[in-house]
């Protein structure tokens, strides 16, 4: 992970700078961070249009918004991040993308091998969250993992695991809930 | 619907993973801005499920991005009416008189004075409000270098989700954007010739109130609070 700390110290400096609307600074923000969050809305959107649309509408809310940047919010990588993924998740939504016509993933369902999640992904996920994933059920990690990394709705996921909304949406709410008391000090 | 500790809990779970939706998303962040426990609650996932991004591939944008963004934040900067904001035009700025009677609480005042070390006029003045006894913002023009000032004194924040943009509004035609103003501290704009040429003519500003990062159809999409109709001294 390249989160270290000096990158995440740069980050910040430059943040500060940003809400002093220096724009070189803003600029070098943009070349430090702009190819992770694009790989994440591009991952996230499926379709490259959108990714940079809405890669567009993060940089220009992080320009006005860096003022609000605090500590409480996370490292800085982390809340430019979240922008991003709510803008691109809006974007998203309001254009009605949809995931589960005539994509690959569901010839994956189908032959039942891999599943709609790509392994690297998978694997990622299990990296990450101190663990606390492994405490899932498949069911309930996999949706998760789709709905955070392919923003897939309830309505999506019901479709591509091939299950009734009410127990797609159950296992959501189990695993954030067993998620969060792992998670928590 | 009750805010029990549970129910933000799991909202918030659902916002930051994103499969709360629609209606109900965007209830909860009303709930966000109402609350400091609601914002915790999504910091707190927001930064734990955060760490999943982290190993997803990175994919260079094309360069095309970073002009776009430029372009938005700081069009007026950029070369002079491009095609595509000439092409947009279905919005029609309402006569000066129609938009001093929607803004009538407020009255602005900005003057012209002739500077003393060049030929050319400067502006400056300020954007009061009737019922404020500071002005809301300070506008002065820093010389040759069509440098616009803006000092907001005692303009309120324009709340969750909003921006305000400053606009001139010339004779004829479109508004031209100044960009979005921030609340607290100096603003600067840099007058494009064919900008300050058009606050000449028609001495006119205003200011809307926008979604965030300013009006996304290079025209004033939202409500039009102040307009500063600028007097000659």
């Amino acid at each position: 992970m390249s989160q270290n700390d000096n990158s995440q110290d740069d980050l910040m400096r430059l943040l500060l700078a940003v809400a002093r609307e220096d724009r070189e600074a803003f600029q070098q923000l943009y070349h430090s961070v702009s190819s992770r969050m694009f790989g994440m809305c591009l991952k996230l959107a499926g379709q490259r249009d959108l990714a940079e649309e809405a890669l567009q509408e993060a940089f220009i809310q992080i320009w006005h918004r860096s003022r609000e940047y605090h500590m409480d919010r996370g490292m800085p990588l982390g809340w430019m991040m979240s922008i991003a993924r709510y803008r691109t998740l809006d974007m998203m939504r309001s254009r009605k993308v949809r995931h589960n016509s005539g994509e690959e993933h569901l010839e994956h369902i189908a032959d039942g091998r891999e599943g709609p999640l790509d392994e690297s992904l998978r694997s990622a996920g299990e990296a990450q969250l101190t663990g606390c994933l492994d405490e899932l059920s498949d069911v309930q990690r996999d949706s998760i993992l789709l709905s955070y990394y392919k923003g897939l709705t309830h309505d999506e996921l019901a479709q591509v695991l091939n299950s009734p909304l009410g127990t797609v949406k159950s296992w959501i709410r189990r695993g954030l809930t067993a998620l969060k008391r792992c998670l928590e000090p | 619907m009750k805010k029990t500790t549970e129910r933000i809990e799991m909202l918030a779970a659902e916002y930051v993973l994103g499969s709360l939706e629609g209606h109900a998303r965007r209830r909860f962040e009303r709930w966000m801005v109402d609350s400091a426990k609601v914002r915790e609650e999504v910091w707190f996932w927001e930064q734990k499920l955060g760490q999943l991004s982290a190993k997803v591939p990175e994919v260079s944008p094309p360069s095309s991005v970073w002009s776009a963004i430029e372009r938005r934040l700081w069009r007026h900067e950029s070369p002079v009416g491009s095609a595509q904001s000439r092409a947009n035009h279905r919005w029609f700025w309402p006569s000066w008189s129609v938009v001093a009677t929607a803004a009538a609480l407020v009255m602005a005042v900005v003057l012209i004075q002739p500077s003393p070390e060049t030929s050319q006029t400067e502006l400056s003045g300020a954007i009061v409000q009737a019922d404020t006894s500071d002005p809301l913002w300070l506008v002065s023009e820093a010389g040759q270098s069509n440098l616009l000032k803006l000092r907001s004194v005692a303009a309120s924040a324009a709340g969750t989700g909003k921006d305000y943009e400053l606009w001139i509004v010339p004779e004829n035609g479109q508004p031209l954007s100044l960009g979005v103003i921030p609340v607290g501290g100096v603003h600067e704009v840099t007058l494009t010739k064919q900008a300050r040429a058009a606050l000449s003519q028609s001495r006119t500003l205003a200011i809307s109130l926008e979604p965030l990062g300013g009006s996304t159809t290079g025209e004033p999409s939202g409500p039009i609070l102040h307009v500063a109709q600028l007097y000659e001294l």
